[in-house]
């Protein structure tokens, strides 16, 4: 091979690869998520998943380290703020309590089922390219996740949404986050009627659309948005109602328009992501009844 | 041959596993390295245009098959890649140091907006044209800065696994 290759043969070379590329292209496209080269796709993800995971084993601890030694800078700043909010939070727990107890009983005297519990899983793996916003967790099939189950962050009862499962293999499972372009949610803003649909927009802010732009007096700096269930024909939406998405960072009314673009700041960061949750349909509370948070 | 297929195998899985776990979190002002680009350049550059033609259609396959997106794209976008590469290199003739450096910069940059393109005309892009630009960009001087790095082991391993009969001049 070190011989000077021969022009002609390197030229066929190339065209029959550019070819099988073309074929696979058009090949995946009519096959969609049913065809033969999606099957291939998910015995490679199997495959490559307990690699992730004994990689990532090993260098959290270091990557933990860096991402702390870059963020360092802001740490400081950050402390201080978070002191402040813990010591109003306090206040409002004890509040919070109180109306915990009662919305329990209310609960019970509904019927409602609450969401509780779901399967713990670790994050193995990042999507591999720079327009992939996905993770690899390391539940899969056998652990009885299945498309479509809303993934979290934090505890059921405080949940922060992450995303949800877009593909399982045996014991690994991947999951859009909601940062996805091709991500979008159902959304109402807490303590306000406003209802919109977010959407992921890469490594920027969410935005949410379809918000009645006459609400934008009542929506402030900070709002908290949260999924909002509903039901379609009988069929539940992926996500439950509830679950935290994030905080209102901006928002820009235009003069005459019929929308109100809203950007939203994700309640979960995704850099330092470790451990997540799968909600699973059992643990999920009935939608068609719930109320607002 | 059996050496040298089990190198290939080795190299592209690494740079896959490097690339989704470890510098997921080690980001340049929020980018990743593209590393199945550098992967192919650097052995366009060594080996040559049917050489690089052939990794960057097995490497951005394999890549392919684990993303959600339509799989082949980046398998044509990295054949075209090496073969280019292992081409423009026969043309060159400096001594530099740098010309990996510099090849693989230039490479990415355009490996990646072919990508783009491509993806864009099947209808598969929808993110904002600031942001292809910014990755385009920023992986490449990721992956010029990684350069000097991975070149020396990806000449080593092809090195040690070339046939040995083969006339050298």
């Amino acid at each position: 091979m070190a011989i000077r290759p021969r022009p002609r043969s390197t030229r066929l070379l190339v065209v029959t690869l550019v070819s099988v590329s073309l074929a696979i292209i058009t090949l995946d496209y009519r096959g969609g998520t049913t065809g033969p080269l999606a099957g291939l796709g998910r015995v490679a993800k199997a495959a490559i998943a307990p690699m992730q995971e004994a990689v990532t084993s090993v260098t959290r601890p270091v990557g933990n380290f860096f991402s702390g030694v870059a963020n360092l800078p802001s740490l400081a700043e950050e402390n201080r703020q978070l002191k402040e909010e813990l010591a109003e939070t306090r206040a409002i727990a004890v509040g919070a309590q109180r109306d915990a107890s009662e919305n329990e009983e209310l609960r019970d005297l509904l019927g409602l089922q609450d969401i509780r519990g779901g399967v713990p899983a670790l994050v193995i793996g990042n999507g591999v390219s720079n327009f992939d916003w996905t993770i690899t967790i390391d539940k899969g099939a056998s652990d009885g996740i299945a498309n479509d189950m809303p993934v979290v962050a934090g505890s059921p009862e405080a949940a922060r949404l992450v995303g949800k499962v877009i593909d399982v293999t045996a014991d690994s499972a991947e999951v859009q986050l909601i940062l996805d372009p091709d991500h979008a949610a159902a959304a109402e803003i807490a303590g306000t009627p406003a209802v919109g649909v977010i959407k992921g927009r890469g490594d920027q802010d969410l935005v949410m659309e379809d918000v009645d732009p006459d609400l934008s007096e009542m929506l402030g700096g900070d709002d908290n948005v949260f999924t909002l269930g509903y039901v379609v024909d009988g069929q539940p939406g992926v996500y439950p109602s509830g679950l935290l998405i994030g905080q209102i960072s901006r928002v820009a009314p235009e003069p005459n328009s019929l929308q109100l673009p809203i950007e939203i700041r994700p309640a979960v960061d995704f850099t330092t992501l470790n451990a997540v949750l799968v909600l699973q349909p059992t643990t999920r509370r009935d939608v068609a009844g719930s109320t607002t948070p | 041959m059996t050496r040298r297929v089990l190198a290939i195998a080795a190299v592209i899985v690494t740079a896959l596993l490097l690339q989704s776990t470890v510098f997921a979190s080690l980001r340049l002002l929020g980018v990743r390295p593209e590393f199945l680009y550098l992967v192919t350049i650097v052995v366009a550059f060594l080996e040559g245009p049917n050489e690089g033609a052939v990794i960057g259609f097995v490497s951005g396959l394999a890549q392919d098959l684990v993303l959600n997106e339509p799989k082949g794209i980046l398998a044509l976008t990295l054949t075209l890649l090496g073969y280019t590469m292992g081409m423009l290199r026969q043309y060159i003739v400096s001594p530099s140091p740098f010309l990996p450096v510099m090849l693989v910069g230039l490479g990415t940059v355009a490996g990646v907006t072919f990508h783009v393109v491509v993806s864009f005309l099947l209808g598969n892009y929808d993110n904002t044209i600031a942001f292809a630009v910014r990755v385009a960009l920023l992986s490449a001087l990721y992956n010029a800065i990684l350069t000097p790095l991975v070149f020396p082991i990806l000449r080593r391993v092809f090195e040690g696994s070339r046939p040995r009969r083969v006339v050298r001049f």
